[in-house]
């Protein structure tokens, strides 16, 4: 039997589904990224306070600062899928799906402002 | 009475190379599905255009094909949310074509029978078992598949690599693993645990979105990756 | 031509053919079972059906009750044999169905629940929500996949039957995706096709239910019988004819005219109170509930919906957690295809053609008169409807009848052999019609058919709509045989081309139902004649068998029913009862 098969490349541009989904597997280049930074900061403050406060001087670049902004929105939607899709990967529940979500991005907001007062 | 424009991917393996577009106005009342629309070019316009479909009713899962680029059942999508058109369709994504809008289907079915679908006894009882509405509530939603394919039509990871089981063959698999009759997980993590199992999905989520019947496949693969975990480190234990 | 040789071929995928295939397959394996289906098993009509299927289990009800309310129901035309053999054996094979997984709805304390049914004196119905059939089948054809022997051959389009000597020899079949005809050589064939219901234009029926098994038998020389009964189920949407169940009443909800009168209760199945009682107001048989309709609308006193007229099924005081719970598949359909909230809003609903009480004639073994060749389901007539089937009945006929068919073609070919010598196939009857240049639309000629159908073999009869029918019916066998002119001439997946060969099926088939209906000159059950509105037992009280004549009108012959214990007597629905509680 002669079938045809369509090919699949340019698929994640489809669908606009598939671009949230994609922009959600990319933002992860990002945040790893900014994690490193974090990490390199990490190892200067234990070398000394100088070369501590010169990695905090390199940040405050304008690019470093766009940068900055720019992974802090990919973290805040990655953390909201992160959420959505939560309900699906724990066990039965007896709350609706809904109320999951709610409750997860209520209680990062909760810590986070928590953390914000405290600092 | 309203016109709309469909426009329909044509294919046939005798004499195409490759699908084309076909497209013709169609004259459509308020109550006419999409699968009406091509019943109509099939009776009155051109008798060859070949497509799927028997309940109409949204329950046998013949019609599924994607609408505007999204998977539907055709039967229960209506012209006049589609008005003013054109209308777009083309057979399920990720499936071979046969012909126009007929897909070649027996890829699934051969993973369908790959999962084990049926219970896996124990010991099988006098009378009926007894399940109580809360253990049936543990599978009930997974058995509403009706096949219709839409969810492989949604997994870009199934288009990309066919051998993965794909969703709704895993959401039979957990239906039955989670159906208190059955004895037969065991069997069927074999199934779950490989590479091509749960671990070919990424959690796209698409799935879900189009299923027509609630299933949420999604769910269904997702739990059976925390089993899977389970499975994996356990088994050190259990020996 | 490709051979298949094989041991039994089951022609349909659908509740009775899986169900005889997994009895053949379970009888021996070692015997190689063929499933050829033209559709992939899991899209058969059975998927559709929604209330249930009847099996005694509550202290209350006994194997006597349910015999006597399925031969009331029938009016007196049930083989009464076969219906002692059928009650018997009905809760074994929804039992077995539990087994093997099917998710019946369930009581609190884990035991199956069942409900009431219209005609039924005893909530006899096991019901998975309002989606039975579709469990019921996916249960079926997932089951199948565990037997080796089974061996499907999905997408193969049945177009001919193998007789010899009046013994089947096996089928010949076209496969869709490439257009190859395939010869299958077997010892036994079981014939599990469906109805009928196609060959009308308002009806719940899917697109496939277009008489093929019937016509395939018809024309091999095997009788059908019965055919003038076809059943109209009271509440279906206008227009598209899809189906919200029996269960809706089962469940409680009441049907009312535009007034909001209860309005069965002016046609023998009053009284109103008290509510709910079994066999009474909306609890009475389909028959008699189709044909209340046609005295409304007579009356003016139904609602006119721009799909024609209608009256409301009225579910609100259910209750949004009931309806939701036990009917959630006709809320999305009321939902989808009448644009209706059945929790806040009453549903229009008309009678609909819906299910095809004969077919080709069984015994209680499904022996039809050709040797080797079994039938089982809607495509039968095995005798338990009667002349008006009663709702839950036919989803539990498929698994019994559909085991003693698998079963008894399984002991036919263990005992058998293949037959000697090159099969005869007509294949230049089933291609020519590829090459017609010359010709009459299909639509036009199926349309035609349709309409003729609707108007004058419908819910009530007369002789002579009868004979304009049967005129027409001829003509237009007449102008099939012409030419219909086909605008798809290849081979693979020509829809089209198949579309013409069910038409020819379903010509044929609705002969035999108008020439049946003409004959049958008295009202019974389903079949009511304005020109003879009584039933009539001394010269009626028999069933109708039409033999196949060629070219020619089908030859009209008689057959005595079988009565054991239950005399014929008026039938009784309505008047005194007690006040049932629904679980």
């Amino acid at each position: 039997m002669k079938t045809y098969i369509r090919p699949m490349s340019g698929w994640w541009k489809r669908n606009p589904f598939y671009l949230w989904y994609m922009l959600r597997e990319a933002s992860c280049v990002f945040i790893t990224a900014y994690a490193l930074m974090l990490l390199w900061g990490l190892y200067r403050l234990q070398q000394s306070r100088i070369q501590y406060e010169e990695w905090r001087e390199s940040l405050s670049s304008p690019l470093s600062f766009a940068f900055h902004a720019f992974a802090l929105v990919l973290v805040v939607y990655h953390s909201w899928t992160w959420f959505k899709i939560m309900p699906k990967t724990l066990p039965r529940m007896p709350l609706p799906d809904g109320l999951v979500v709610v409750g997860g991005v209520a209680a990062v907001v909760a810590c986070t402002t928590a953390l914000m007062v405290l600092i | 009475m309203n016109t709309i424009t469909i426009e329909c991917l044509r294919y046939h393996p005798e004499s195409d190379a490759e699908p084309r577009f076909q497209s013709w106005p169609v004259p459509f009342t308020d109550d006419m599905s999409v699968l009406q629309g091509l019943q109509y070019i099939k009776d009155h316009l051109d008798g060859s255009l070949t497509f799927r479909w028997s309940c109409r009713m949204a329950i046998c899962g013949s019609c599924g094909a994607m609408v505007n680029g999204v998977p539907r059942l055709t039967c229960e999508t209506f012209l006049r949310d589609l008005y003013p058109g054109p209308v777009r369709i083309e057979p399920l994504n990720h499936f071979p074509i046969v012909r126009d809008l007929a897909i070649d289907q027996a890829d699934f079915l051969g993973k369908l029978q790959s999962v084990k679908p049926y219970i896996i006894p124990d010991a099988e009882p006098q009378g009926t078992y007894l399940q109580t509405p809360e253990q049936m509530e543990r599978y009930y939603q997974y058995s509403k598949c009706i096949n219709c394919l839409l969810c492989y039509a949604a997994c870009p990871q199934y288009g990309l690599n066919d051998r993965f089981t794909g969703p709704a063959a895993l959401a039979l698999l957990h239906r039955y693993n989670a159906d208190s009759r059955d004895a037969g997980k065991a069997e069927r993590m074999e199934v779950v645990n490989t590479e091509d199992g749960v671990w070919g999905c990424t959690l796209v989520g698409y799935c879900s979105e189009v299923c027509p019947k609630g299933v949420d496949p999604a769910r269904a693969v997702n739990q059976n990756k925390i089993e899977s975990t389970k499975d994996y480190f356990f088994r050190f234990f259990r020996k | 031509m490709q051979v298949v040789q094989t041991d039994i071929v089951v022609v349909g995928g659908g509740g009775a053919g899986l169900r005889a295939a997994i009895a053949a397959a379970e009888r021996d394996s070692k015997l190689r079972v063929a499933l050829v289906s033209k559709v992939v098993p899991m899209r058969s009509h059975t998927v559709a059906a929604e209330g249930g299927a009847a099996g005694v289990t509550r202290e209350a009800d006994s194997l006597e009750q349910h015999f006597l309310d399925t031969v009331s129901g029938g009016d007196w035309l049930c083989d009464q044999d076969v219906v002692e053999y059928f009650v018997a054996h009905c809760t074994e094979e929804l039992v077995r169905l539990e087994h093997w997984g099917c998710p019946w709805s369930r009581l609190p304390n884990g035991h199956v629940n069942t409900r009431f049914f219209g005609g039924m004196s005893v909530q006899r119905t096991w019901f998975a929500a309002d989606r039975s059939g579709f469990h019921i089948l996916h249960t079926l054809f997932q089951t199948s996949l565990k037997y080796p022997s089974i061996k499907r051959y999905d997408e193969f389009f049945c177009a001919e039957l193998l007789v010899d000597d009046g013994r089947v020899r096996g089928i010949v079949a076209i496969e869709i995706a490439t257009g190859n005809l395939f010869v299958f050589e077997a010892k036994a064939v079981v014939l599990a096709t469906g109805g009928a219901g196609r060959v009308y234009r308002q009806n719940t029926n899917a697109g496939t239910v277009t008489g093929d098994g019937m016509g395939l038998a018809f024309r091999a020389g095997a009788p059908l019988r019965d055919m003038e009964f076809m059943q109209w189920h009271p509440t279906c949407l206008p227009g598209t004819g899809i189906l919200m169940t029996e269960a809706c009443r089962g469940e409680g909800a009441i049907l009312v005219n535009k007034d909001g009168y209860r309005y069965l209760q002016d046609y023998g199945l009053g009284p109103v109170d008290p509510w709910p009682r079994a066999k009474a107001m909306e609890l009475g048989p389909r028959d008699r509930l189709s044909q209340a309709f046609c005295h409304e609308q007579r009356k003016g006193r139904t609602l006119d919906t721009p799909q024609g007229p209608a009256v409301h099924l009225d579910l609100r005081h259910l209750g949004a957690k009931k309806i939701h719970e036990r009917l959630p598949l006709i809320t999305e359909a009321a939902k989808t295809f009448a644009g209706v909230d059945a929790v806040k809003e009453p549903i229009p609903v008309c009678p609909a053609v819906h299910y095809t009480m004969g077919g080709i004639f069984t015994n209680v073994r499904c022996e039809t008169p050709i040797a080797g060749l079994y039938a089982a389901g809607e495509c039968a007539s095995v005798g338990i409807h009667g002349a008006n089937r009663l709702g839950s009945n036919s989803l539990v006929e498929i698994v019994v009848f559909g085991k003693v068919a698998g079963d008894a073609a399984a002991g036919y070919a263990l005992s058998g052999s293949f037959q000697k010598g090159p099969p005869n196939v007509a294949e230049e009857g089933l291609t020519s019609l590829l090459s017609n240049d010359k010709g009459e639309r299909l639509a036009v000629l199926r349309d035609e058919m349709r309409d003729t159908m609707e108007e004058n073999v419908g819910i009530y009869r007369d002789e002579p709509g009868l004979r304009a029918a049967c005129a027409k019916l001829a003509t237009l066998r007449e102008r099939y045989r012409r030419g219909v002119r086909l605008d798809d001439r290849s081979r693979a997946f020509n829809t089209e081309w198949l579309t013409a060969l069910e038409l020819g099926f379903a010509l044929e088939v609705a002969e035999a139902m108008a020439h049946g209906a003409l004959a049958r000159r008295e009202s019974r059950g389903a079949h009511m004649r304005l020109d003879f509105e009584a039933r009539n037992d001394d010269a009626f009280l028999k069933h109708t068998l039409a033999r196949h004549a060629g070219h020619a009108a089908p030859r009209i012959e008689h057959q005595p029913v079988t009565i054991t214990r239950s005399r014929p007597r008026e039938r009784h629905y309505g008047g005194e009862g007690k006040k049932a509680t629904l679980t």
